[in-house]
Order: structure tokens, then sequence, then C-alpha cells
């Protein structure tokens, strides 16, 4: 009777606590988005976004000679000029701009520029023959962008002018307009009518701007030419009307064939013989119309990339390779004018034909002043660029000179455009330093006082010079003989002052908020707290004590336990265990793995299952090694030395047959394991039909795979609807099965399965409804890894209980073991980088979001991208960990008692695997915190931290819905158990 | 002498039967002082002779250092035998010489699982570190016991030695492998020195747990010599 009133008062204990945990895992997910919320707005970089614009009325205010006083003393036959432009004299009254999406430096560069010559250099030889026999008149730059190097980002840059903020990396999926001033706005504002044809981004930055536009749809990667041959088609027959001031053709060809093909691609090569013959025949034309009274008499001709890539393709960060693109300037105007060499930052050498070319730098946070003064526009408010004197000097000396200067009979052609160079950055400064001004008053968190200083310092300075150098410049001043050198200090100064500003904005332009980092910081604390009070909670009302007086091994596990947790933790404090990280969690799983094999020995248990489980832990390490070395291939901060050399040589066809033929075998191994599970266990309903829909659902797949490998060549006939229907019926079919699983959630409610054995079937029916989706996004290596991921569960599940078993008399109430959950974890770990991903933006594999759709939608396209990113990693370990419970269990017959334990311990799994997850984002939190002002911050560190965001967040949002899965059971099961026991 | 523990007869050393698992600390420390002076010799071999060091030629070093410890290793723990009267001086030799490459076989795979580099040019430093992580590891275990698989059981996966000359076996192989984990540590580091090239640190690690191995195992033998002295008393 007693014992009866004991697991009375348990199961009563059990139902009041075990609503509570379903609601803790809610209440730590909110918990968690709340200080995760608070840090990030600490974290990541934003930078107040001004509403002003400039006006070119604001010029009067600035101590800098512009064109009224010029006109006091000139003639009045320039008024009716002075009326079209506004604060400096225009040099060029049209502009060609085309934009070649991801252009590498040398990819315009000659070969001889480089260590050796690579197959994808000397393909724009156009550009280089230009640049080498007119040199006056046409250079190649290479121009530095500045991290983010994503579209988006770099074209508000370029047009704006200013340095865009690491959290607009999100936006660039949905472009939102530029508020800020820019480019653009400047030249409609001026009346110049602008044309834009090509990428689409273009549209969804500037909407009204544009006085025609032909955008074209940019998002599918797989499209090569979509765009490019609608630049094309209007891009020629453009050049020919008079309609516009400034054209802009922004070409995609050659970012979609590096994300697809990398770098090193037949398809590349011939983008860019394809780019090479357009740009000779845009030249022509435009050389046909240059002739006086010509359409093009006085046009300036750029070519530019908006950024780098790698050899595979990836741009986002900031790699030397990622940020270094190129520009090629070319003025039409007749004689060309002469080059300042003072100014050169170039660097010569012999191009291909054994003539010297010179190659010069330019930061992409120039050009919107650049093309600003070259155009005759107000500078961009927020610009915080310096107009570059070489590609300024390029169209620069091309006026009419009429100007203040021209009186001066004795001054070469050189000062005249060093006088009017002076002026020009006179502007440039002021304009610089009310931008700074105003900021820092209008920002909250604005520059530091002693940065402020110092740059209102250089800037003083630069003004005290100007007042003497100013009437230098006045038409009545006629001694032109110091004025050379005089400009020239003048213009060092400006240069240091203007140049301490951009050195300033990008480093201080990251306002962390440190309160409320530290917030977000100890809110993850108190939740980490939670987590073990909860887990603590949990034992005790269960009857399962964790410091088990039973087992004699439990503390030296948990302490094992916790040091793995730990070093995983603090191996983020580094920067290069960051980058190993998937080499870090194998060691430490192989750790785990050699302490099971060192119990397994004791007991004499389970030997095969120990070493099994190392020996995938040193398959996945290989696959681990191969992610790796793609990332180096990509990564500015890791140099490639792939220590695992594959030592064949198969013809690549070959090799992708054999990798075919392998996962195919492997998802029919996959398929027969299902098929076994509902041959043998007494399945019922729903969960029967889910797994049989997921056999037919790896079918399709392989037929997927099959169609689209060529293997099988006779369905060519289906080539329009086979390749996107496939994907989409699995993803309909997994849609399905999930909707059934939540319907026979609610239908199912006959108890004559044992728990144990249902909860497996549950567990089994789950993750085959979520495996075929994440396996047709990862591609042919899905099914491996998913095998991989089974093995490893299941010598996982089958060794925890090693060192229990011997001991306990009663199998079913040996608590939860942490090592077998850290295990699980680290398992999950390894799978994300063995199935080839990485921390970084250029780990994820875009090319998934559009398996099975060609036109890009935001939320579907994110959704798959997520499933692909997560899925080996997140969504099946999180539903798979219920499978460590139920496989211990499954033999006998359960007493209520037990059944209520089997789910008490699976809350505390889901717990101990939260907490685990918790622990190392708040490392991650910490470390990043700490090093805030590291060199890789952006590169390395923030995209980590965003990961590391992201994967927790999904991890308590699907322990949450795995908890309601799993344990509505238990609810179901609740009333009859509580009226027997009342019997 | 003989003393109860655990109801284990603990035969003397001065009788040399049973299980030999019991040898005097002069003893024990004349064990140690060998091995490590072999290992010294090995180093010094390799630096004055070859003119190579760990870092400049680690394949080449752990060779040397390998060549110059097994004799030494293999012979003093042979002298050690478990049933002496069964098992002859050279057969006990034997089994130590056929124990090292078994045993690196083992620790090799181990390395490999937890991520040690693969490739031919790996491939000697790989071989000759397993080979001095198993004279390290196993041959002493495997002179002393032969393939008795309880007694291996018992040291490495219970880690309970009873005797002083399990003491002996038993914490330096521990301390080697723990220290080799250590080591690896460094590894991935981006400090650009040398020694971080896999299998230097490693081993280095693995050279510095065996020697702090050694002489925790002579303090073990210290401690519990004393409390068997007072029990006996």
């Amino acid at each position: 009777m007693a014992k009866a009133d004991t697991s009375e008062d348990r199961e009563k204990m059990g139902t009041q606590s075990r609503g509570n945990w379903s609601w803790f895992f809610w209440a730590i997910m909110v918990v968690h988005c709340v200080a995760i919320l608070i840090f990030t707005r600490g974290f990541l970089l934003t930078r107040t976004e001004l509403p002003y614009h400039s006006n070119c009325s604001d010029i009067r205010s600035s101590p800098c000679l512009f064109d009224s006083d010029t006109n006091l003393n000139n003639n009045n036959n320039n008024q009716s000029r002075s009326d079209q432009f506004c604060w400096t004299r225009p040099a060029v009254n049209r502009l060609v701009i085309i934009v070649l999406d991801a252009l590498r430096f040398d990819f315009v560069a000659p070969s001889t520029f480089f260590e050796e010559p690579k197959p994808w250099m000397d393909k724009l030889l156009v550009l280089q023959r230009l640049a080498s026999e007119r040199n006056s008149s046409a250079r190649i730059f290479r121009a530095i962008a500045d991290p983010p190097t994503t579209s988006l980002q770099r074209l508000k840059g370029l047009t704006t002018g200013g340095l865009p903020t690491f959290i607009d990396v999100g936006n660039s999926f949905g472009a939102p307009a530029i508020v800020e001033d820019n480019l653009i706005h400047q030249l409609v504002l001026n009346g110049k009518k602008v044309v834009m044809m090509g990428d689409d981004t273009w549209i969804q930055l500037f909407p009204r701007h544009f006085a025609k536009s032909y955008p074209f749809p940019s998002f599918n990667v797989k499209d090569l030419h979509t765009v490019d041959n609608g630049c094309i088609d209007h891009l020629l027959p453009a050049l020919y009307e008079e309609d516009w001031d400034v054209l802009i053709a922004h070409f995609l060809g050659v970012d979609h064939a590096g994300h697809i093909f990398g770098v090193d691609s037949m398809p590349m090569i011939e983008k860019l013989k394809q780019y090479n013959s357009i740009l000779e025949r845009v030249i022509g034309v435009l050389e046909s119309q240059s002739g006086p009274g010509g359409l093009h008499e006085n046009t300036f001709f750029l070519v530019m990339g908006d950024h780098g890539q790698t050899l595979n393709g990836d741009h986002g960060g900031g790699g030397a390779e990622e940020v270094e693109t190129s520009i090629f300037a070319m003025s039409f105007k007749k004689p060309p004018a002469p080059t300042p060499s003072e100014f050169d930052s170039s660097f010569c050498q012999l191009d291909l034909d054994q003539k010297n070319m010179c190659i010069g730098s330019v930061q992409q946070l120039d050009f919107a002043v650049t093309v600003s003064a070259l155009l005759g526009v107000s500078f961009p408010f927020g610009s915080i660029g310096l107009v570059n004197p070489e590609l300024y000097a390029l169209a620069g000396g091309t006026w009419d000179l009429k100007g203040p200067t021209s009186n001066c009979q004795k001054q070469s052609k050189l000062g005249e455009w060093m006088g009017n160079y002076v002026n020009v950055l006179c502007i440039n400064s002021w304009q610089v330093k009310r931008y700074i001004d105003i900021y820092s008053a209008s920002s909250v968190i604005g520059f530091s006082s002693e940065d402020l200083s110092q740059v209102s310092n250089l800037y003083a300075q630069a003004e005290e010079d100007w007042s003497s150098t100013k009437r230098l410049l006045l038409p009545e001043h006629e001694s032109c003989n110091a004025s050379s050198t005089t400009f020239k200090r003048q213009i060092d100064a400006y240069f240091s002052f203007l140049s301490s500003v951009a050195e300033l904005a990008r480093s201080k332009w990251t306002e962390f908020n440190l309160g409320m980092m530290a917030v977000g910081f100890g809110i993850m604390l108190i939740s980490l707290f939670m987590h073990f009070f909860a887990i603590k909670m949990v034992s005790k009302s269960s009857g399962l004590c964790l410091p088990s007086s039973v087992d004699s091994d439990f503390p030296t596990l948990f302490i094992f336990t916790l040091f793995m947790v730990m070093i995983r933790a603090l191996s983020f404090l580094s920067n290069s265990y960051i980058l190993e990280e998937g080499k870090v969690a194998n060691f430490l799983l192989a750790t785990t793995g050699i302490v099971r094999l060192r119990y397994s020995i004791r007991e004499n248990k389970r030997l095969i299952e120990a070493v099994a489980f190392l020996l995938l832990i040193s398959i996945l390490r290989f696959a681990i090694e191969v992610g790796l070395s793609k990332q180096a291939a990509t990564s500015a901060f890791m140099n490639a030395n792939p220590s695992w050399s594959i030592g064949f040589s198969i013809s690549y066809h070959l090799s992708t047959c054999i990798a075919e033929i392998v996962s195919i075998l492997a998802l029919i191994v996959l398929a027969c394991m299902q098929y076994k599970t509902v041959a043998d266990r007494v399945c019922c309903g729903v969960y029967k039909y889910v797994i049989v829909a997921t056999i037919f659902s790896y079918m399709l797949i392989a037929v997927h795979w099959a169609l689209e490998s060529n293997l099988v060549d006779f369905v060519l006939l289906l080539q329009g609807v086979r390749r996107n229907f496939i994907p989409r019926i699995i993803y309909a079919i997994g849609f399905g099965q999930l909707l059934l699983l939540v319907l026979g959630q609610l239908l199912e409610k006959e108890t004559t399965l044992n728990c144990a054995r249902s909860l497996f079937i549950k567990t089994v029916a789950m993750l085959s409804a979520c495996s075929s989706t994440v396996i047709i996004l990862s591609g042919t290596q899905g099914p491996l890894i998913a095998l991989a991921c089974i093995i490893g569960g299941h010598s996982i599940a089958r060794l925890q209980s090693v060192e229990h078993n011997m001991k306990d008399k009663t199998p079913g109430i040996s608590t939860s073991n942490p090592l077998s959950v850290i295990q699980w974890s680290l398992l999950a770990v390894c799978l994300f980088f063995s199935s080839g991903h990485w921390c970084a933006f250029d780990g994820l594999r875009y090319g998934a979001a559009f398996i099975g759709f060609d036109e890009f939608v935001l939320i579907r396209q994110a959704i798959l991208l997520t499933i692909d990113t997560f899925g080996f990693s997140h969504i099946l370990p999180v539903f798979g960990l219920a499978y460590l419970v139920s496989c211990q269990d499954l033999s006998g017959h359960q007493t209520d008692q037990e059944k209520f334990l089997i789910f008490m311990k699976l809350t505390q799994m889901y717990m101990i695997y939260g907490l685990i997850t918790a622990t190392a984002v708040t490392a991650t939190v910490l470390c990043v915190t700490l090093q805030r002002r590291h060199l890789m911050v952006w590169g390395l560190f923030a995209p980590k931290f965003v990961f590391d965001v992201v994967g927790l967040i999904l991890t308590d949002i699907l322990i949450c819905l795995a908890s309601t899965y799993y344990f509505s059971q238990v609810k179901n099961r609740d009333v009859p158990q509580n009226q027997i026991t009342e019997k | 002498m003989n003393v109860k523990k655990d109801g284990f007869v603990e035969p003397s050393s001065s009788e040399n039967a049973g299980s030999g698992a019991e040898i005097s600390v002069s003893q024990a420390c004349i064990i140690n002082l060998a091995c490590a002076l072999a290992l010294a010799t090995g180093f010094f071999t390799a630096r004055n002779f070859y003119s190579v060091t760990l870092v400049s030629n680690p394949s080449l070093t752990l060779l040397l250092i390998l060549v110059i410890e097994s004799p030494v290793v293999i012979l003093t723990y042979s002298w050690f035998r478990q049933n002496p009267d069964k098992c002859s001086y050279f057969r006990a030799v034997g089994r130590g010489v056929l124990g090292l490459p078994f045993g690196a076989l083992v620790n090799a795979f181990g390395a490999i699982a937890l991520g040690s580099p693969v490739g031919t040019q790996y491939l000697p430093k790989t071989l000759n570190w397993s080979l001095l992580m198993s004279l390290f590891t196993c041959v002493p275990a495997a002179s002393v016991f032969g393939s008795a698989w309880s007694e291996w059981q018992r040291l490495f996966a219970h880690t309970k030695p009873k005797g002083s000359l399990d003491y002996l076996i038993c914490i330096p192989a521990h301390g080697a492998v723990i220290g080799a984990w250590f080591g690896a540590w460094p590894m991935p580091l981006d400090w650009e020195r040398p020694w971080q090239e896999w299998p230097i640190c490693v081993a280095n690690g693995a050279l510095i747990g065996y020697l702090v191995g050694m002489v925790v195992s002579v303090g073990f033998i210290l401690v519990n010599g004393r409390r068997q002295h007072l029990k006996a008393d």
C-alpha cells in the first residue's frame, strides 16, 4: 500500500512538473531571444544615417573658391554655364559606367603583374591595350573595396561614399531604398538624366531616380545570361541616343559564373571573352562619336567591379581577393590632359607587349566624390572619400581652360590643373568636415572627443594655409613660380586631413554599445543558471539523482563532460580555433569516443560499437578536412595545406559518376533500414504511412539525381518539367508527412504499445519525415552524411548504458547520461562541418536554395537555405535525441513509474542538450565582446556569432517543438495511468 | 612480509614470484632512471652525431630515440616479467618486441581519429611517433604481462594498479597519453612556429607526460611502501 501511495504521489508530482517543463523550454527560448536581441543591438555596427542632403547653394558657406567668385572677375559669359553646375567645374559632360559584378583585379590587369599567369587572366585585352597605348587618357586602377563585399553594400558604398554597416548584410536579400544622400540623388537633383540597365538591385536601391531603366532579375545564380543579354540589347542602341547624361550598365555574368563554376572554369573564361568583345564594341561606338561636336565629345568611360571574388566565386568578407577589384577609366577628350606625376600611387611594369604600363590605386570610398567632382554636382552629404587625383586627372584637365588660373600665361598646364585640384580638395575637405561635425552632433554615440579634436586640428592647419593659397588661385595674382610648391603643400595638408577622417571612420564606425552588450551577456549567463537548476529540479522530482551514489563513475563522467564543454567554450577565444572549429569538435568527439572505448573495454561489452564509432569519427574528420580546404581556398585567414591529399587522378566525369552511384547506394541502404523498421515493429497507422512515404521520397531523390547527372539519358523528353518537378514533390511529401504526424498526434489515443517502443517509432517517423528534404537539399553527399548520422547516433545510444548496466539491477531507472548528450551535440557540430558548411557567409550553399525553384522568393528561398545549412546539424539531431532514450529501453514491459521516468529522462536530455548549446553560444558572445577590436572581428568573429545565434534560436525552437511532439504522448497516457493508480 | 590487501596476496620482491607486482623503491628508481637516461641519450645522439632535433627533423629524431630507448625498456621490464617460472626471459623480450608494432597500431588509430594529418609526407613521422608512443604505453605491459587480457584491462581500462610494478607501468603510460593529448592543443594556433607541426608538439607533450608519470609513479611507490610498512607494523 505504501508503495502505491508513493508512486501515486510521484505520479501527481510528475503531472504537475511535466506541464511546467514544457513551459520551461518556451521560457528559455524567450530568454535567449531577449538576450541575443539586446546583445546584437549593442554589438553589430550601427551607423546613424543622416537625412541631410547637399545643395548647390551650400558651397557659399565654404571658404573655398566657387564659381560666383570667378564670375565676378570673368566676363559674364560664364553666367549661363554657372547655372548648370554647382560645386566644381564639370570636367566631363557624359558618363558611361559599366559595372561588371565580382570583377577580380587580375581579370583586368595584365598577367605580368602577377607571379604566374592563370587561365582567367588577360581576357579583357581591349582594356589592357587601351591602357598601355593611351596611358594619358586611359588607365587601369586597382580599386580597394571595404568589407562587407556583397553587391548591395558595395553599391550603397559606391554611391554614398560612406561605409555601409555589417547589419546591412541581412538586407542583401531584400534591398531597401537608400535614404542617405547619394551620387544618383545628386545627379537627379542637378538635372542629369540617368539610365540604368542590368542588375535589378539598382532599382531596389533607387526606386524613383532613373529616367529610364531596364532591370533584370539578379538572384537566380544559375542563370548566367539573362541579365547580360538584356544589358547588351539595350546598351549599344542607348549609346547613340542623346537623352541621357549618365548611363549605368550592370553585368552579372561573372559573379554568377563564379558562384556556380568558380573562377577557374570554362564558363568564366567564356564570359570574360564575351565581355571583351562587348567592351570593344562599346569603345568603338564611343570612339566614333568622340569627334568635335560628336555625341561623346566629352564622355568619360568607366569599367568597374563592385567587389572581387575568391577562386571559388565567393565574396562577402574582407579577404584580399574579395576586396580587390578594378576600375578602368578612359576619357575620350582630345587632346588628353596632362597627368600630375606627383600623386601617382601607381606601380609600373611591362605588359604583354613589352610596353611599360602603370596601374593606379583607388579606394572605392573615393568613387562617389570623384565622380561628383567630375560631373560638377554637389558631393553626397555623407561621403567621406577624397577626390582621387589620378582618376580626376584623367578627365580633370579637359576644361576649356578659361578658369581663374588661365591669366597666368607662364604657368604650365600642370600648374593649372593643380590649382583647380586644390580648390576641389578644399571643397571636398569642407564637405567632409561638415559631415563629421553634424554627425557627431546628431548621433547618439559619435566619435570620441580626442579623435575629433585631432581631425579638427588637421583641418584647421589646412585652412590656415588655405588663405594664402587662395590668393594664388585668384585671377589677379600674377606670380606663378611659387604656386606649384604651395599647391603641393596645400594638397598634402588636405590629404592628411581626409585620410585621417577615413581612417577614423573605418576604425571607429563600429559603435559598440558596451552597456547593452553587457546586459545581453548577463541575461545569457542567467539563462545558463536557469537551465542548470532546471536540470537539477527535474532529476530531483523524478527521483533521478544527478550526482548519483548508485554509480561511482557518475561524478567522474559528469566532471569529464563539464571539462569537454568548457574546452569547447574556451576554444572560441582564439581565432585559430574558430577557423578550425570542425577539427576541434572532431578532436573532442574522438576523445569522448576513446573514453567510451575505455569503458566498454572495462565492461567487455559493445566493443564493436565503440570501435565503429571511432572509425566513423576518423571518416568524418576527412570530410571535415575536405570542407576546411574548401574554406581555406576562399578565406584570407587560412593558408591551405590539405594534410590529406587525394592521390587519385580520376577524371572529373568518372569521379562524379562514382559519387552519384555511391550516394544512390547509400540512399538504398537508408530506405532498407526504414523498411526494416516498418516490417519489424508493430508499427501502427500513421507512422507506417509516414515511413513508407519517405521510402517513396528516397526513390524520387535517386531518380532526380540520376536525371540531373545524365546517368540515364533516355528521359530527355521531360526536360522542362523534370528539373523542378521532383524536388517540389519531395517538399510536398515532407510537408504532408509532418502534417500527418501532427494529425496522428491529435487522433492517437490507444495505449496498447510499449511506451519506449512507441517513442522509438515516433522518433523514427519524425526523422524520416525530415530527412528526405534535408537529403535532397544537401545534394549527393546527403545520404552518406545521413548514414553517418544514423551510425553515430546508434553507437552513442548503444554505448550510453555500458557503464551502468553492470551495476544497476533495474535498467530502466538509469539516469540520463551527460556524456552521451555531449557526444550527440559534438556529433551534430561535426556533421555541420563535414557536410561542407562553415561559419561564414560564403559558407552558405546558395545553390541549395534553388533546388526545385528557378525564381527568387525571399521567404521560400531563405527557408530552403536554412534547412540546408542547419538540417544535419540542428534539425535531425534535436529530433533524434529521443532515440537515445527510446533505444535504451526497448526491451521488456515497463511499469507506469518507469514510463514516467523515461519521459523525465527525455526532458532532462533535452535540457542538457540545450544547456550545452547555450554554453557554447554564451562563450561565443563573451569572445566576440572581448575581441571586438580584433583585426578579424568582421571577417571571422561576427559571422561565427551570427551562425551561433541563429543556431541557438533554431535549437530552442526545435526543442520546444520536439517536446510538444514527444511529450503529448505522456499527457494522453496520464489519464488512464492516474485512473489505474486511483483504483 | 606478505601483506594482505583487497584479498590479494602481494608477494615480496625477493621472491619475485606469483604476479611479480612488487618491486622495491630503489629498483623502481633504477628502472625509471635507465629509461630517462636512454631518452636523454637518444636526444644527445640525435643532436651531436646526426645534428638533427625534433623540430628540424622529427622523423629521424624520433627514430633515434626509439632505437636507443626500446632495448632499454624491453630488456629491463622483461626482467620483471610475470610468472618468471613459466616464462623465460627471452620469451618476455619477444613479447615486448611484438607489443611494439601492435601498440603502435593502436596509437596511430587513436591519433588519426583525433585528427592527426594523414598523407605520404606524414607517414614516416606518424609511424615513428606511434612506435615511440607504443614504447611508452604498451611495451612495458607487453613484456611484463604478455597477452593476459585481464591484466591489461585492469591497468588501462580500470586504472587500478595494485603493486609497485603496476604503478611503474600504468602511470607513465597514462602520463604519456594525456601529455600527447594536451600537446595537440597548440597545433591549430596561428603562431607560425615550426614546432607546431605534427608530431613535434604532440611528441613533446608525450615525453613530458611520460617523465612526469615516472616521477609520480616513484612517489606512489614510496607512499604505498610506507603505508604497507605501517600496516605491517
